[in-house]
């Protein structure tokens, strides 16, 4: 019985070095396991390095001309939002500073501003955005809207007359209200994006690299190795766990140096601990490895894996409720979501980096991984068995290799 | 081209896949009923009122009321609400004795779209709490509806989202999502179609077939990808424009030569490709890198003046970045497409670029073996 289990040991240490070899010796499969992870990330995180679309340039139409409308274009510049380049005489004036992109927006403010103001009546100040990236208008509104109420906060007071400062206050508003920012206070774009794509990378790349060392097996016959092994042990699990504790323990290291070092790197938020980390990443790491594996039976050739699963990384990336708000998903592709490792690697890791969330706190998603990896496991052992099966086949009745 | 399942995958399955994948998931166009909780401490008609008054926003739905913050921070954690509002114990009677109270929301930026979305309707909320309150009193002193409404708001902000009123995302992102699927596809279907020859080792048969030109072996071997994706992509505009009724302002006509050119861009980059590294496996990468690395640079999300200069510069190298300036302008503003010559331009250097390569690509194939 100890005997058994040693040699079982031995034989599944001896494939996963063979598997590692291939990792190594192979220049795709090392591109996609070693190079891809360690790299993209870097470049990625460069471009959003700048973190906030500040000062989204401007031009205002003042038909007024008075000294409020001025005091109101001033506290639009001085917004961190906004940048006013320029004046424009009229609409179409302004709109064409938008067609040459000097600009990205434009405010209206009516010639009856401060006579209106003044007379105690409301008046409409006329926001314009282009609207082919959400930010420009994100900007613009959230400046405007911190300027209005600003300039309708002194109009009030100045409205009241007599009266003493605290009277002022309560009669401007009677409620206040404020903002507590719970994650990512300075609304950063890198620090929002970048945890998701990191999770994301990992489970792509698995996907190739693996997807492509299956492929060249299946093109060039090297399956045939490992029926020679099953046949000498019987050990399909052997060869499953075999390979899979290859990748795994590379994909142990990449891991710690995705979710420590490039978020760390780039000055990104980083509040979750250490213990609950490796927690998390073990069932996540296993499910990616296991979900590989199982797919990559379907890979005939080289490089097909890169054909098959490269795009769907930006669908992946919308479903698992990143992009996208997770309630607005409908519930079809919220139940396709379920297939994949990632939408529950990158909504636990996001919440945990982010967030500050506890594990027991993503143990919907921690379940969920595990359940994953157990059934991928089950897949991947029945994809490893179908293969010898074939290429066993295959040698009793074409090749017979002088071990049958 | 037809016989093998993988060719139908990138050709037919993929892109249309995506196209019916990424509008049906964003079918809603501006999220709605975003999950948010309440914490009530005041217990009172006031903060029922409050709770009403954000349960009326299209855009919230105030999934669960809390008794604590700690208790609504840990909902968040658990994704089971996007943010919540504090009322404080004490709250009506503060505001009946002109003292004040304070409304906190707490919002979590660590999703962004749903994290402003969620900050902006509270704190629209928040401020018709106020008003409601400065109203009733000025009501109390006998003014009018109007002018109640000038006291508490003189300045309105009123906004036009130009051509997207409704702020639809999906209208925003499908536009450039789609056709960027479908440039990375097509120029890795590009990479493979001429890599196979190579890999099969046929090459120089194609060329003999070819007449031994490059030219005519390269066109007639592209051109029957080139009509399969052009259709696809007609396909796509069609659906976006002639059945979701997406606005299409600078007319059809003009949105089809978009296409074209973006398919034509598309396998121009292939071919680009193939002739600097002539091995399968490695232009393939490198389409992968320039096609999902395309996404972020190209500016649709976040804003190319807000990067950093070199990514800027980069940033013209990948033509999706010209193709959704193109599309901005000219189908989305509806301006003539003189406002866009720059990017076409950019886009037609693309497109003739592979002519530079062809005598390197016509050595290439002659001489190069298959490197795994």
């Amino acid at each position: 019985m100890k005997n058994t289990l040693f040699q079982g040991l031995k034989e599944l240490i001896h494939i996963c070095q063979m598997e590692l070899k291939i990792i190594f010796h192979d220049e795709g499969v090392f591109i996609f396991c070693i190079l891809v992870p360690l790299g993209y990330p870097l470049f990625y995180s460069y471009i959003y390095t700048t973190e906030l679309m500040r000062e989204v340039p401007v031009t205002v139409i003042d038909d007024s001309k008075t000294a409020l409308s001025r005091d109101f274009i001033r506290k639009l510049d001085a917004s961190q939002w906004i940048r006013v380049v320029g004046y424009s005489n009229n609409v179409p004036d302004a709109r064409e500073q938008i067609k040459e992109q000097r600009t990205y927006g434009f405010f209206e403010i009516p010639s009856d501003f401060s006579d209106r103001i003044v007379e105690g009546e409301q008046v409409n100040v006329g926001l314009y955005s282009d609207m082919s990236a959400m930010l420009y208008y994100k900007g613009m509104f959230i400046g405007a809207t911190d300027v209005s109420l600003e300039m309708n906060k002194k109009i009030k007071i100045a409205r009241i007359g007599k009266a003493t400062n605290e009277e002022e206050q309560i009669i401007a508003s009677p409620v206040k209200n404020r903002e507590v920012p719970l994650s990512n206070p300075q609304q950063g774009f890198a620090s929002f994006l970048i945890p998701a794509i990191l999770v994301l990378v990992m489970q792509q790349t698995l996907l190739l690299g693996i997807g492509m060392a299956g492929g060249t097996a299946a093109e060039t016959g090297e399956y045939r190795d490992l029926v020679a092994t099953s046949k000498r042990n019987r050990g399909t699990l052997h060869i499953l766990c075999g390979r899979a504790f290859a990748y795994f323990s590379i994909y142990a290291v990449q891991a710690a140096y995705m979710v420590c070092i490039v978020p760390k790197l780039f000055g990104l938020t980083q509040l979750s601990q250490g213990a609950d980390l490796i927690l998390f990443m073990i069932p996540y790491i296993l499910s990616c490895v296991f979900f590989s594996l199982a797919l990559s039976i379907l890979m005939r050739n080289r490089e097909m894996s890169i054909l098959v699963f490269v795009f769907t990384s930006i669908p992946l990336l919308f479903i698992s409720g990143i992009s996208w708000p997770g309630s607005a998903v409908p519930p079809f592709w919220k139940g396709v979501s379920w297939l994949f490792p990632s939408t529950f690697g990158i909504n636990g890791f996001v919440r945990m980096n982010t967030m500050g969330a506890t594990i027991s706190q993503v143990a919907v998603e921690w379940r969920a991984l595990w359940l994953q990896a157990v059934a991928y496991f089950v897949l991947a052992y029945m994809s490893c068995r179908t293969i010898i099966y074939r290429e066993g086949r295959n040698d009793k009745t074409e090749l017979r290799e002088p071990f049958m | 081209m037809c016989s093998r399942p993988i060719y139908f995958y990138c050709i037919i399955g993929a892109p249309l896949f995506c196209l019916i994948f990424f509008t049906s998931l964003m079918n809603q166009g501006l999220p709605h009923d975003l999950p948010i909780g309440v914490v009530d401490l005041d217990n009172s008609s006031n903060s029922r009122t409050i709770i009403r008054t954000l349960n009326a926003m299209d855009l919230l739905k105030v999934e669960a009321v809390y008794h604590s913050q700690s208790e609504a921070r840990d909902a968040v954690q658990r994704n089971k609400i996007y943010g919540f509002l504090s009322i404080p114990r004490g709250f009506s009677a503060s505001l009946q004795a002109f003292r004040r109270p304070t409304l906190t929301y707490y919002t979590s930026y660590a999703l962004l779209v749903p994290g402003s979305l969620t900050y902006g309707a509270m704190r629209k909320a928040a401020e018709l709490v106020s008003g409601a309150a400065v109203r009733s009193q000025l009501f109390a002193k006998g003014a009018t509806e109007n002018q109640a409404m000038a006291f508490i708001q003189p300045i309105v902000i009123e906004t036009h989202a130009t051509f997207n009123p409704s702020l639809n995302y999906s209208v925003y992102l499908c536009n450039t999502l789609i056709p960027g699927v479908m440039m990375l596809l097509i120029s890795l279907m590009t990479v493979y179609s001429i890599g196979s020859e190579v890999k099969f080792n046929t090459s120089r048969y194609w060329l003999e077939k070819g007449n031994h030109s490059i030219l005519l072996s390269l066109g007639a071997k592209e051109l029957p990808y080139t009509l399969a994706f052009f259709i696809i992509g007609f396909f796509c505009d069609f659906y976006l424009y002639g059945i979701l009724k997406f606005p299409c302002n600078g007319g059809f006509l003009p949105m089809l030569f978009l296409t074209l050119c973006m398919v034509l861009v598309a396998q121009a980059l292939g071919i680009i490709f193939f002739s600097l590294i002539p091995t399968l496996r490695m232009a393939l990468s490198l389409s992968c890198l320039w096609g999902v690395v395309s996404f972020s640079i190209c500016g649709f999300t976040f804003p190319e003046i807000a990067m950093n200069g070199p990514v800027q510069a980069l940033s013209y190298l990948f033509p999706l970045r010209h193709y959704y300036l193109i599309y901005g302008s000219q189908t989305l503003d509806g301006n003539s497409m003189i406002y866009s010559w720059t990017s076409y331009v950019f886009l037609f250097i693309f497109i003739l670029l592979p002519f530079i390569f062809m005598i390197r690509l016509k050595r290439e194939l002659i001489h190069s073996f298959y490197i795994p």
